[in-house]
Formats: structure tokens, sequence, C-alpha cells
């Protein structure tokens, strides 16, 4: 744990570390890092240790910020990160939300339109109230909480397709896309919107990173002609609408048939799926920071030891931000945890 | 009139092409030259879904193209299924899938279900945010030789474990086979829980269940 809050011993914060890793302008070493929303860093170890549990620590500001600030301070990720799902803004936009236990994750039980034609039915998402509001409490409280510890606070977005396949049930949305693309996009242009205007107040409140995840606009689903038209056009809108030091993109799923689009992405950081190989995807991630991989399922059962060699595998492959490659299971041992923040730990690239 | 094999060779095209407001005509069609319905499903509509699971694998084909082309197969259903002649030959096998409580993303789970429902499969599709005790009870019930399940999120992959323990627990685990699938679902993780198969798509899923089935 000798990582912790060692501003002060005149190596880098956590924050600088996060900024030098996401620009590859050179850091001690790399950060280990877990996002948050859909890249679930939040354990059954880490509500005890902090008193706060899901699922009220989804709705309360105080505890969503002290469940993320609690799992760094016993040496977890090198991050904060809020929400912890993937459901606060198709909540607000007016889907019907189970807030799951302390065990599961909220998740939509109700889309609010049945297809994108019904776009007019959708409510634009007020920020002031309801979960958007204690995201951006709890973001504000962490950003106090910063001010001693120097940890880099990671604001989470749903990813435009995701998010619009939440809305309107996802089969419906793929067909649209092929069948009727000026309805599709209008419902895309709508999400977007929503989603800046979220993005910015997350930012505003103190979010040092912004992440959007795509677990459902991926290459596999949607091929490479819809992935470019949909995932990345709509990615890009998000981030070039965001002012913000580090923005990073997890896309999930095999990125085969999508390499070449990749380098579109106008992000920082790009984070992948534990079945993409680094070496291979390397090449077409020219000018961004890699962060990745380490298979989720085995951080999540294994032992602390092998969790350890399978970031030193992913270090040495050439990641720049180590991190899970997907949302952890809940039931994560902390040791493991700490296993993966220590094998970052244990990189020299001699410029300390 | 129009020959058999031509009608046929339409309806496969009518899927494999996206025609998906033609399939009915042409099969209404077919049904009005009075030629036989299996056929026209089995020769017809599979034929043509099968050639787009092809283009699928080859990736010329993705989700969206793959469930326009089932929406095609499904119109024609629609309008042969009635003709076909009542109580033909032995019962298929029935194959009870669905989304593991917890999740609502159900994509994946209808390609499955798709593909296997062109296999020859009787799909008992129990939706999706399904509890734990619902697959259960649905195994019992119809006594399928299948349970297919599915999730996006490793967050309620521990589900599919507390499934298999469930029929553990009711003396039924031999009598179905459990299969397993989904983005963060892996081969590594359906051993770990004691699942019969895993697989990555849905034309691999159909494969594995024909194995299983012939073992």
């Amino acid at each position: 744990m000798e990582e912790k809050n060692s501003c002060a011993q005149g190596r880098s914060s956590q924050k600088e570390r996060l900024y030098s890793a996401a620009h590859r302008t050179g850091t001690d070493r790399p950060p280990c890092i877990c996002p948050g929303g859909m890249m679930n860093m939040i354990s059954k170890e880490s509500m005890e240790l902090s008193g706060c549990f899901w699922p009220e620590a989804h709705s309360d500001p105080e505890k969503m910020a002290g469940l993320a600030v609690a799992l760094n301070r016993a040496g977890g990720f090198e991050n904060y990160g809020v929400p912890f799902c993937m459901t606060v803004e198709a909540e607000a936009m007016g889907a019907q939300v189970n807030m799951g236990n302390s065990l599961a994750e909220p998740h939509v039980t109700e889309s609010p339109i049945r297809g994108p034609g019904e776009l007019e039915k959708l409510k634009p998402m007020d920020l002031s109230a309801g979960r958007p509001a204690a995201v951006l409490a709890a973001i504000r409280l962490l950003k106090k909480e910063q001010e001693s510890s120097g940890v880099p606070i990671i604001g989470n977005l749903c990813g435009p397709v995701s998010l619009a396949g939440t809305v309107t049930d996802m089969g419906v949305l793929l067909r649209t896309f092929r069948k009727e693309p000026e309805k599709a996009e209008r419902l895309m242009d709508f999400v977007a919107e929503n989603l800046i205007a979220f993005g910015r107040e997350q930012i505003r409140a103190g979010a040092d990173a912004v992440c959007i995840s795509e677990p459902s606009g991926t290459g596999e689903i949607l091929g490479p002609r819809f992935f470019e038209a949909y995932s990345v056009k709509y990615v890009n809108r998000v981030l070039d609408a965001l002012e913000v030091p580090v923005k990073i993109v997890h896309i999930c799923g095999d990125l085969r048939s999508v390499y070449r689009q990749l380098a579109g992405l106008h992000c920082h950081v790009f984070s992948f799926d534990s079945i993409v190989n680094i070496s291979e995807i390397k090449p077409f991630l020219e000018g961004k920071a890699v962060m990745g991989n380490v298979n989720t399922h085995a951080i999540g059962t294994m032992s602390a030891d092998k969790v350890g060699t399978l970031a030193e595998n992913a270090l040495s492959k050439g990641v720049d931000l180590l991190a899970p490659a997907c949302g952890l299971p809940v039931s994560t041992p902390l040791a493991n945890i700490q296993a993966l923040v220590a094998a970052a730990g244990r990189v020299d690239s001699g410029q300390a | 009139m129009k020959e058999k094999e031509t009608l046929l060779t339409q309806l496969a095209d009518c899927v494999l092409n996206m025609e998906d407001e033609e399939a009915a005509g042409i099969a209404e069609e077919y049904i009005e030259e009075g030629y036989p319905a299996q056929e026209g499903i089995l020769s017809g509509l599979v034929v043509g879904m099968n050639q787009a699971a092809e283009l699928y694998e080859r990736e010329e084909y993705f989700i969206p193209e793959l469930l326009i082309c089932s929406d095609a197969m499904y119109n024609g259903l629609d309008v042969l299924r009635p003709h076909l002649p009542r109580s033909e030959g032995e019962k298929k096998r029935q194959v009870v899938i669905g989304v593991v409580e917890g999740d609502t993303h159900d994509i994946g789970k209808n390609i499955v279900k798709i593909m296997l429902e062109a296999a020859g499969y009787e799909m008992v599709d129990l939706g999706r945010d399904v509890p734990p005790k619902s697959f259960v009870e649905k195994a019992k019930e119809t006594g399928a030789s299948v349970l297919a399940l599915s999730t996006l999120m490793s967050t309620t992959m521990g589900n599919m474990e507390k499934i298999i323990r469930m029929l553990d627990a009711e003396g039924i685990r031999d009598q179905v086979k459990v299969v397993v699938g989904g983005a963060p679902v892996s081969q590594l993780f359906a051993e770990k829980i004691g699942a019969d198969g895993y697989s990555e798509n849905a034309v691999e899923a159909v494969k594995l269940i024909d194995r299983l089935m012939e073992a």
C-alpha cells in the first residue's frame, strides 16, 4: 500500500499519473484504475468497509461518494468513479428501473418507447432532480475529498447506442438503423444531446475524466458499417462537446471486425474486453493510451497471486493503464483488487 | 402457375435478402399452388436463414441483418404453419431459453432462439430478467432437453451457477443439458460452474446443442 496518497512523498499523485498515462507523456509507472459505470469496481467487501450499500448508494450522494472513497483508501483502484450502473440516463428519460439489491446492480425493466418513431414521448434528462442530481452531488463531494487525496474523479456516461437501445428495444433500434436511418438518427441526436448535457455537468461538478462505455454499440453486434455510422459518430459527438482532461472509451466484445474504425474515436484512452489481444489491437490504436485488460472473471475468482501474474502479463504486453477488462463481479475479493494495484506499483519505468 | 422449386428459392431469397415485407406474399402464393407447408419451411425459409447464418459467420452480415432476415422467416412461418398436418412425426426437442435475472439485454438470446428454431428445436422463451426458480420450474414442467442461459452483464453471471445448483437440488440435473452464453461468459466459466457447454455465438450454439443431443 506504499502508493496510497503518495503525492506527499514526491512521487506523482494518482491524478497526475492518470493524466500522464492518458496523454502518454511518461509516468513513474502505469496507474491501475477502474472507471465505474458499466466498468463496475464495487464489491461486497468495499460496501462493508464503507458502510455504504447498494441499492441506496445509487441514489444517495453521500453513500455514493463514500463507497467510491472507501475502495480507493483500502488500496483499491487509483481513482474515484460514479455512478455504479448504466441506468441513470435511461431512468431520467422515462425508463422503469429495478434498483437491484446489495449484490445486483440496477437494471432497466421497461423501456419508455417502443421504437425510434415515438421519440416525442421521451423525456429530456432533468439534471436537477433524481439520480442525475445525486451523481453530480456525489462528484462535488469527491472533489472536496480530492483536495487532500489527489485521487482523480471519473464521471461515467452510458454509450449513445447502448442508451438508445435501452430507452427503446435494442432489436427495434438495430432494425431501424438499417431500414429507417433518418428515424434512428433523430433518436441518436436526442440521446447524444442529453449525454452531452449530463457530461458537461459532471465536469463542472469536478470530474477529471469522463468514460463512455458501449456494451451494445459494438463491432460484434453492429458490424463495421453501422459501428462507424452510429457508435463512432455519436461517441465522438459527445466527446467533442466535452472539455475534460481525460476522455476514456470502452467498447465491449471482440473488436476484430472494427479495428480500422477505432482510430477514428476522439478519446485519449481506449479500453476493451479481455478476448481482445493487446498486441494485436495496439497497432490500430496509434496515438491513444491503451487501457486494460485483465479478465474480470479471473479477478473475481482466482487467487491474488494469479491475479498479480495476469496483471503483469497485461503490463508486459504494453497497456498504459492497468484495468479490469469489464465490470467486476460484486463478489470480487478486495485482496485481488489490491493485487492488481500492487502489480502496477511494481513497474519501474526508471522515470520516477 | 409457378414451379415449386421457383417458389422455394424465392422464399429462401426473401429471408437471405432481408425482404421481410415480401415473405408472407410468397408463402401465400406457395400455399395457393397447393405445395406442402412442411417443405416450404424446411426447403425454403430455413434454407434462407441458414444462408444468412453463413454470411454472419463470414462477417458479411451482423446482428441488424440477421434480425431482419429472421423477420422475413417468421412472416413466412406465420403463413405456412397453419397448413402443417397435425401431429406430424416425432415430437421436437425442447429448449428453454432466457436471460438470467438482473439483466435485460436480450439481443443475443433472441438470435440464438431464432437459429435454434430454424434448426428444428421447439423454443420455450422465458424472456429476460428471469429468476433462477422460473428456469428450474419450466425445465421440470416441460421436460425440456436443454436449458439455455444468457447474460451480458458480468455481475449477473452468478445466477447461472445458482440455476445449476437448483437443478442439482431438485435431482433433475442429469435430465437436462445446460448451455451458457453472453459477452462475459467463457468456456472456462462454463466448466467452472458445471454447465454442459458454452458457445461464442448463435451459429456455434446450434452446433453445440446438436452435439449434446447426439451424445
